[in-house]
C-alpha cells in the first residue's frame, strides 16, 4: 500500500474535521474492548462488577494471574496447554512453509508432465472449507488413532493451497540463470532449494509463517474434536474449560485472555508489516 | 552427444518436479480429498458413532430428513440472519473508514494499526471478552444506558433472541473492522492520483469525486471483500460455540457449523451432520468461485 502524501490525498488536501472525528472515534470504540481487558485483568472480581466499571486499577492485581495460570484444579497445567499451542503452532508453520516452499518451486521452476493438472488439483482444495470436511476428517484422525496426538493435531494442516500458491507465484520469477548456474557448478536439486532458493524467499516465507502461525494458536474447532485429555488441550480448549467451570471470576478470565493473547501481541507490534499488507490480508481467508 | 545430454537434463528437471510435489499431494489426498469424497459417500449412510451395527445404507434419507427438520431450518436461517446482518455493516463502514483513512493527512498508519488491533486476538478471547462486556451489569448496559439516558435498564444482550444475535454480529464486526479497512486502504491507495487530479481539477467536490471516481474503480475491491466476508460468516463457530457453553440459549444462534458439531459430537448421528456438512460445502463453493473470480478481476489497470 502506498503511503506516499501525494498520491493518495484523493479528496483534496485540506485535513477535513469531520474525516478526524470519524477516525478517531471509531478507534476509541475499537479499542475500549481491549482496554477493558488490560484494565479488568488487573482488578479483583468485585472491583470489575463495580457499577460504573472504574477504568483505572489500583496497581496490578497479582492472584488474578496466579490464578489464572493455576487452572481450575490448581495443577499449572496452562503452561503445558501454552507448550502444546507453542508446539502445535511452532510444527505447522515450519512445516507449511517448507512444503508449500519445495511445493510451489517445483510447480514454479520444473516441467514435468501433468504439472498442470497438479497444480489445478491443489488450487482446487482451496475450494473445500475446513468446516465442510471437519466430521470426515475427524473420523480419518480416530482410525489412524490419531486423537489426542500432537500429530492429530498438525497433520491435518500442513499441505496448505495458499501457501503452494504464495510460493509458486513468488519464485516464478527467481532467474534461472542462477539455478542453472548452481548446477553446472555440480549442487544436488535439493542444495539448490535448501541454500539458495529457500533463503531468498524471505517475504513469502515470513507471510505464510505468521499465517500459519496464528491460525494455529486461534484454531478451536479442530481441537475441540481431536484432544480428549487436559493435558493434550491447546489455549483456546484451555481457556473454554476454565469458562465451564470457574465462570463466575471475572478478573482471573480477563487475565487468562491476557496471558493467552500476550504471543500474538509481541509478534503484532514487532513484525506488524506482516500483519497488515496485502498477501497477509488476501491470504487471511484460508485461516 | 549434445543434444542427448539436453534430453537427459529435461528428463532429471522432470523427475525432480514430480519429487518435489508428491509430499504435498499425499497430504492433499489425506487431508482434503480423501475427506470430502467420503463425506459424499457418509452422507448416504446412517452411521452412529455409538452404535454397534454397521452403519446401513440409507439413499437420501439423511438430506429429506434435513429438508423436513425445523431445527435445520432454523440454523439456516441463523447463519443467514448472522452473514447479511454482519457483511453489509462491515463493507460499508470499512469503506468509510479507509476513506476517512487516506483523507487524513497524519497518522495513516495509526489509526489502520489501531483498527486492526482487534484482528490480533484470538476468536476465543474476542468472546470471551464480549461475554463479560454483555453481562447484565457490564460495560455495555452501561454505555448503552447513558447513550439512552436511561438508568439500570438491562438490555438483555445475552437472553433475548434478538439482542443475543446482535451480540455475535457485534463481536464479529468488532474483530474484522480494521482488517477490512486495511483492505479498502490497499484499493484506494492502488487508483492513480493522476485520475483524482483530473477530476478535482474539473471542478468535482470530494461528494462527486467519491461516487463517480474512487467507488466505480474500487469495485472489483468491493466486491472481494463482500464475498470474503460473506465465506467468513458462513464458517463462524467459535464465538457462538463460546456464548453457548457459557450459557446462552443455543436456538437463536445454532448457526450451520454449531449444529454440524453438535449433531456429530453430541448426538453421534455421523451420517446427518455430513449431510449438513455436504450441504454447506455446496453453498460455499459458489462463493468461493465467485471469490477467485473476482480476485482475478482485481488486477484491473486503470488506463
Amino acid at each position: 500500500m502506498d503511503m506516499k502524501r501525494t498520491r493518495s490525498w484523493y479528496l483534496g488536501k485540506a485535513s477535513n474535521a469531520v474525516m478526524w472525528l470519524i477516525l478517531i472515534t471509531a478507534c476509541f470504540l475499537v479499542l475500549i474492548p481491549l482496554a477493558f481487558m488490560f484494565t479488568a485483568s488487573a482488578m479483583p472480581a468485585r472491583e470489575i462488577m463495580r457499577l460504573p466499571y472504574p477504568w483505572i486499577p489500583k496497581g496490578i492485581y497479582w492472584p488474578n494471574f496466579l490464578k489464572g495460570m493455576a487452572g481450575p484444579e490448581d495443577d499449572f497445567i496452562f503452561f503445558r496447554n501454552a507448550l502444546n499451542s507453542l508446539i502445535v503452532a511452532g510444527s505447522v508453520a515450519f512445516f507449511t512453509v517448507l512444503l508449500s516452499a519445495i511445493t510451489g518451486y517445483g510447480l514454479a521452476k520444473f516441467k514435468f508432465k501433468g504439472r498442470n493438472l497438479v497444480f489445478m488439483l491443489i488450487m482446487a482444495t482451496m475450494m473445500i472449507p475446513f468446516e465442510a470436511i471437519m466430521i470426515p476428517l475427524y473420523m480419518v484422525a480416530m482410525r489412524m488413532g490419531l486423537q489426542d496426538t500432537y500429530a492429530g493435531l498438525i497433520l491435518p494442516f500442513l499441505a496448505n493451497a495458499f501457501g503452494v500458491f504464495l510460493m509458486r507465484q513468488y519464485l516464478i520469477t527467481f532467474p534461472d540463470e542462477i539455478l542453472d548456474a548452481a548446477r553446472i557448478d555440480g549442487a544436488g536439486e535439493l542444495r539448490i532449494f535448501g541454500s539458495i532458493v529457500l533463503p531468498s524467499s524471505g517475504p513469502a516465507v515470513a507471510t505464510l509463517a505468521i499465517l500459519a502461525f496464528r491460525s494455529q494458536w486461534d484454531s478451536l474447532l479442530w481441537p475441540l474434536l481431536v484432544v480428549q485429555s487436559d493435558e493434550m488441550k491447546t489455549i483456546p480448549l484451555y481457556i473454554t474449560r476454565y469458562m465451564a467451570e470457574t465462570h463466575s471470576d471475572e478478573g482471573i478470565m480477563m487475565a487468562v485472555a491476557v496471558l493467552a493473547s500476550l504471543p500474538m501481541i509481541v509478534l503484532f507490534l514487532s513484525l506488524s508489516k506482516y500483519f497488515v499488507s496485502k498477501e497477509g490480508l488476501t491470504s487471511a481467508t484460508k485461516g | 552427444m549434445r543434444r542427448k545430454r539436453g534430453f537427459s537434463m529435461e528428463r532429471r528437471k522432470a523427475v525432480w518436479g514430480w519429487i518435489f510435489v508428491l509430499p504435498s499431494l499425499f497430504f492433499f489426498a489425506a487431508f482434503s480429498f480423501y475427506p470430502i469424497l467420503n463425506a459424499f459417500y457418509e452422507s448416504f449412510f446412517n452411521r452412529n458413532l455409538l452404535s454397534l451395527r454397521p452403519p446401513r445404507f440409507v439413499g437420501w434419507d439423511n438430506y429429506t430428513y434435513l429438508f423436513r427438520s425445523r431445527e435445520f431450518w432454523l440454523s439456516v436461517q441463523n447463519t443467514a440472519i448472522f452473514t447479511f446482518g454482519t457483511f453489509l455493516p462491515l463493507v460499508v463502514f470499512s469503506l468509510l473508514l479507509a476513506v476517512c483513512i487516506m483523507s487524513v493527512s497524519r497518522l495513516r498508519r495509526f489509526f489502520q494499526l489501531a483498527l486492526y488491533a482487534p484482528a490480533v486476538l484470538s476468536s476465543v478471547v474476542a468472546a470471551l471478552i464480549w461475554l463479560l462486556i454483555f453481562d447484565p451489569r457490564g460495560l455495555a448496559n452501561q454505555g448503552l444506558n447513558l447513550l439512552l439516558g436511561t438508568t439500570g435498564v438491562n438490555y438483555k444482550w445475552l437472553s433475548d433472541t434478538n439482542m443475543l444475535r446482535l451480540s455475535t454480529i457485534i463481536v464479529y464486526f468488532w474483530k474484522y473492522i480494521g482488517y477490512f479497512t486495511v483492505l479498502f486502504v490497499a484499493g484506494i491507495g492502488a487508483i492513480p492520483y493522476t485520475l483524482t487530479e483530473a477530476a478535482l481539477i474539473d471542478g468535482a467536490n470530494r461528494w462527486q469525486l467519491f461516487w463517480r471516481i474512487t467507488f466505480p474503480l474500487l469495485k472489483p475491491t468491493t466486491l472481494l471483500v463482500s464475498v470474503m466476508t460473506m465465506i467468513q460468516c458462513l464458517k463462524t463457530f467459535s464465538t457462538q460455540y463460546l456464548f453457548t457453553t457459557s450459557g446462552a440459549p443455543t436456538r437463536p444462534i445454532n448457526v450451520i457449523t454449531l449444529n454440524i458439531y453438535n449433531t456429530a459430537i453430541k448426538d453421534y448421528r455421523i451420517g446427518r451432520a455430513t449431510a449438513m456438512s455436504i450441504l454447506l460445502f455446496l453453498v460455499m463453493l459458489i462463493f468461493t468461485w465467485l471469490q477467485l473470480r473476482f480476485s482475478k478481476t482485481e488486477e484491473v489497470t486503470y488506463m
